[in-house]
């Protein structure tokens, strides 16, 4: 176990170096930098001088030398755009990204599993049908396009919930408690549900497909004919063995939630990690892009790793 | 235990759903209310010298102030419609080449300390100093110095005598306090985490920055102007679509450009209302007369002028304007936005004639060849239009355009480039045609920076390399001009020769829509910054909503 753990340890930091180098030199390779911003008052030669001052006018190699060093150092860089250090921007981005993420993933894999078992359940039935039909229309949809559409429905036809941001920009400094959670509350369901609504489809039929191969098993056909309940044969049999792999799903789930968090942050204005990475990407924020892609791929990792330890905990045959 | 979880989960759905708690106290009085503005992105820059985005000069002018505010009627000449601000008033040398401000002895910086000639003088030093590259310093290469008479009179030095020098001081000098900057050496200003907490002497202070979240601005309650009526505005950087379904739902107030496909929702909405605004800015499709790949050699298309003109002729303008704009567009009618004081729309701009286009082609040397694409010496007729992907009106034009140049036989690559991307291809002259716009300021005398020979390099933003000596020398007699009528009449001269040079397709002036909630009574919008009177904008009490009530009361800590 010890040595799975170091491994994977190393494994990922190898991987972290590489999505370093690969950011770095991506970024940078693109069009443009964080002073060609348009703005009709900015002469060619103030940009000029504004990158000398800020040593982008050196070699690339150069600048990544200073970049590892400085990273080494615990010093990720200067946001133009965020008008602080890249690792402050970072640590009010982070918790606001977790939330959401966090949120909405808990919310998918709970309603995934549910579908997905109820599904296999019944399969065939009407249930079955009908909920593949509804769920396979929102995996289908594209991630930006899904969250306009939350948006428009429960921000303007049926405006129940508000459209955006974090929390009230005016009020919620007034508010204490209750209210303040309430007010936070109610700026979390569009987002999450939306991150919820394009991640649940995969799990369920995940879900759905692992309680099929479980199903016709000896153990549950066991179960049965010693008159065990239905109910108790699918959720505590059958659900139980069938979760296993659904570790797994973990894992692959954080990349795509990640992704989609960028787009969905976007549209409901959530500051978190997406907003600032798609604003970085469009600013040309060198080193907030730098740091954007390893704090994700890190935590991509994070998550796999965990993931993994996870599985060798409840699978006793991949300990041994 | 599933009706428990059951009830759980409509207990926190119905919660999340309910309105929130009843409306804080306070702000029942004749000034009160809190504007919410939708910004399309967060401030770069709230110091003045680095100011160069529309959010930042949003704080910026609405945090700090001028010695005069230019007029209504955006006079740049003498100083005729400037109004006193932080001077009360000025007296001109009698050779015209200095002038001696008297500061209002009531003006006080947001942290109570006085202004002073010293704060005037150290301004023109900040912005003029080459180690701080502020984008405003070659705006002042007039003003020679600032020398301080006593505390309340700083003098202006001119190098010449021009007709807009009193405009160059008054409107692009922004005074900022010695004591809060004067100590943080010139080259560490555009880090210094004090430039993010602006000082000023506006009629609206600096509360809060959460960058990428949001700017508040409260009230100056103790201001010499007297104080605002309303008593905050907050300005969120949220994305378009986010932010015209905020000002529909009146979670926000203010959208400075609503998406002209959503106008229709806001005609008949009883939330907000739309407000057109011109704007300084027009649009162009403009040719490159230099070849990209070799950078001093002539384009092998657009150094023709018969070409240029041809492409121009070959284009409706009017029945593309329709198309993006439906009936809320204006069309261009030269290099000038049409609010410009010498604009003119007399000009002859090249007609919409698809048989002479293609007539002028022809006798250029560019003949028909197979596919219909013309050809001259076995090059076809063919060339890349970059478009921003940021604008969805240029990117539309960018369709339209290539459509257009294919019926007379001219093929077009589209190449769509977000912001960045897209200046860094202009600045550094790698395009051969681009669909872009110009936002000069409300100064004439801006055409040089654009259109003049002077304006060619990096000092200048002639991203055309545009050259003509006539025009060089009928917009320098305009620069010179004492009498707004005969400015006017040498600008009208000088655009007509570019005009007629067709260095570009003239395509749309800017007007946008802003979506205004209801509750809110605007002031006169100027053109230049719509936000110019924001302090006498108000909220009449019988309409204020929670926002509005907090009043001045500072928040939980």
């Amino acid at each position: 176990m010890r040595r799975l753990f170091v491994a994977r340890l190393i494994q990922s930091l190898i991987v972290v170096l590489i999505v370093t180098t690969i950011s770095f030199f991506v970024i940078r390779s693109a069009p443009g930098d964080p002073f060609s911003y348009d703005s009709a008052n900015i002469t060619p030669a103030i940009r000029e001088h504004w990158r000398a001052q800020f040593g982008y006018d050196r070699p690339l190699p150069e600048q990544f030398a200073r970049y590892v060093i400085s990273a080494a150092h615990g010093q990720f860089g200067y946001s133009f755009q965020m008008h602080e250090p890249v690792s402050t921007a970072l640590a009010q981005a982070i918790p606001r990204t977790l939330l959401l993420t966090g949120v909405a993933l808990g919310l998918s894999f709970f309603l995934g599993l549910m579908i997905g078992v109820a599904q296999a359940a019944r399969r065939g039935g009407w249930f079955d049908r009908i909920s593949s039909s509804i769920l396979i229309f929102f995996y289908s949809l594209p991630d930006f396009w899904g969250a306009l559409m939350v948006l428009l429905v429960f921000a303007y036809w049926w405006p129940i919930l508000p459209a955006g941001n974090i929390v009230d920009p005016v009020l919620h400094d007034y508010m204490s408690g209750w209210p303040a959670f309430v007010d936070r509350l109610r700026h979390l369901v569009l987002p999450a549900a939306s991150l919820t609504l394009l991640t649940m489809a995969g799990i369920s039929r995940y879900q759905r497909t692992a309680m099929l191969e479980i199903l016709p098993s000896d153990f549950i056909r066991t179960a049965r004919a010693k008159g065990l309940p239905e109910r108790q044969i699918i959720w505590r049999h059958a659900l139980r063995t069938a979760l296993t792999p659904m570790v797994t799903m973990l894992g692959l789930l954080l990349p795509v939630l990640l992704g989609g968090a960028l787009f969905v942050e976007k549209v409901f204005s959530w500051p978190g990690m997406g907003m600032l990475a798609a604003n970085a990407i469009g600013a040309r924020d060198y080193d907030l892009v730098t740091a954007t892609v390893v704090v994700g791929s890190v935590m991509v990792i994070v998550g796999n790793v965990l993931a993994d330890l996870l599985h060798v905990a409840i699978d006793p045959r991949i300990r041994e | 235990m599933r009706s428990t979880f059951v009830a759980i989960a409509a207990a926190i759905l119905a919660t999340a759903c309910s309105s929130k708690d009843g409306p804080p106290s306070g702000g029942t009085g004749a000034n009160g209310g809190t504007m919410i503005y939708d910004a399309p992105a967060d401030a770069v820059d709230v110091f003045p010298p680095y100011v160069g985005d529309l959010v930042g000069r949003f704080v910026q002018d609405l945090v700090y102030e001028r010695l005069a505010e230019i007029g209504p009627e955006l006079q740049t000449v003498g100083d005729k419609g400037f109004a006193p601000l932080l001077a009360k008033s000025w007296t001109w040398a009698p050779d015209s080449l200095s002038i001696a401000f008297s500061l209002d002895p009531r003006a006080r910086f947001h942290d109570g300390k006085p202004v002073t000639a010293n704060d005037v003088r150290f301004s023109f030093k900040i912005f003029t100093d080459p180690k701080v590259g502020s984008p405003v310093a070659p705006l002042l290469t007039n003003l020679d110095s600032v020398s301080v008479r006593d505390s309340l009179t700083p003098v202006v030095w001119f190098k010449k005598r021009t007709p807009e020098q009193f405009y160059d001081v008054a409107y692009q000098l922004v005074i900022v306090p010695e004591h809060v900057y004067g100590s943080i050496p010139a080259d560490q200003l555009h880090t210094s985490e004090i430039t993010r907490r602006p000082v000023g002497t506006g009629r609206f202070r600096f509360a809060k920055w959460d960058a990428g979240v949001r700017i508040e601005l409260i009230a100056d309650t103790a201001n010499y102007h007297g104080r605002p009526k309303l008593d905050r505005i907050i300005i969120t950087p949220t994305a378009p679509a986010a932010a015209a379904t905020q000002v529909l739902s009146g979670a926000a107030d203010f959208m400075d450009v609503f998406p002209l496909d959503q106008v229709p929702k806001l005609d008949s909405s009883s939330v907000a209302r739309p407000m057109p605004q011109p704007q300084f800015a027009y649009a162009f499709m403009g040719m490159n007369p230099y070849d990209p790949k070799a950078k001093n050699t002539a384009h092998p298309i657009f150094s023709d002028r018969r070409v240029r003109r041809a492409l121009s002729m070959s284009v409706d303008r009017v029945g593309m304007l329709h198309n993006v704009f439906g009936e809320k567009g204006r069309l261009a009618h030269g290099p000038f936005p049409m609010v410009l004081s010498v604009a003119d729309s007399t000009l002859r701009v090249p007609p919409f004639d698809t048989v002479a286009a293609k007539a002028l082609l022809d006798s250029a040397g560019w003949r028909v060849g197979a596919g219909g694409v013309r050809m001259k010496n076995g090059r076809p007729l063919r060339f890349g239009l970059l478009v921003p992907t940021s604008s969805s009106q240029r990117l539309r034009y960018g369709v339209l355009l290539q459509d257009q140049f294919r019926k007379i036989g001219a093929q077009v690559d589209l190449d769509q480039l977000d912001g960045g991307a897209m200046q860094s291809r202009v600045t550094g002259y790698d395009f051969d045609a681009v669909v872009t716009a110009y936002h000069p300021d409300p100064s004439p005398s801006g055409s040089k920076q654009n259109w003049s020979t002077a304006g060619i390099g990096p000092a200048g933003q002639n991203f055309l390399r545009y050259s003509n000596r006539d025009v060089d020398a009928l917009l320098d007699s305009m620069s010179s001009a004492f009498d707004p009528a005969r400015m006017k009449s040498y600008a009208s001269r000088a655009y007509q020769k570019i005009i007629d040079d067709a260095p570009a397709v003239w395509l749309y002036d800017f007007v946008v829509v802003s979506a205004v909630n209801r509750r809110l009574e605007p002031a006169p919008m100027r053109a230049d910054e719509w936000w110019a009177n924001l302090a006498d904008w108000s909220i009449p009490p019988d309409k204020r909503i929670d926002r509005d009530r907090i009043g001045l009361t500072p928040a939980k800590p």
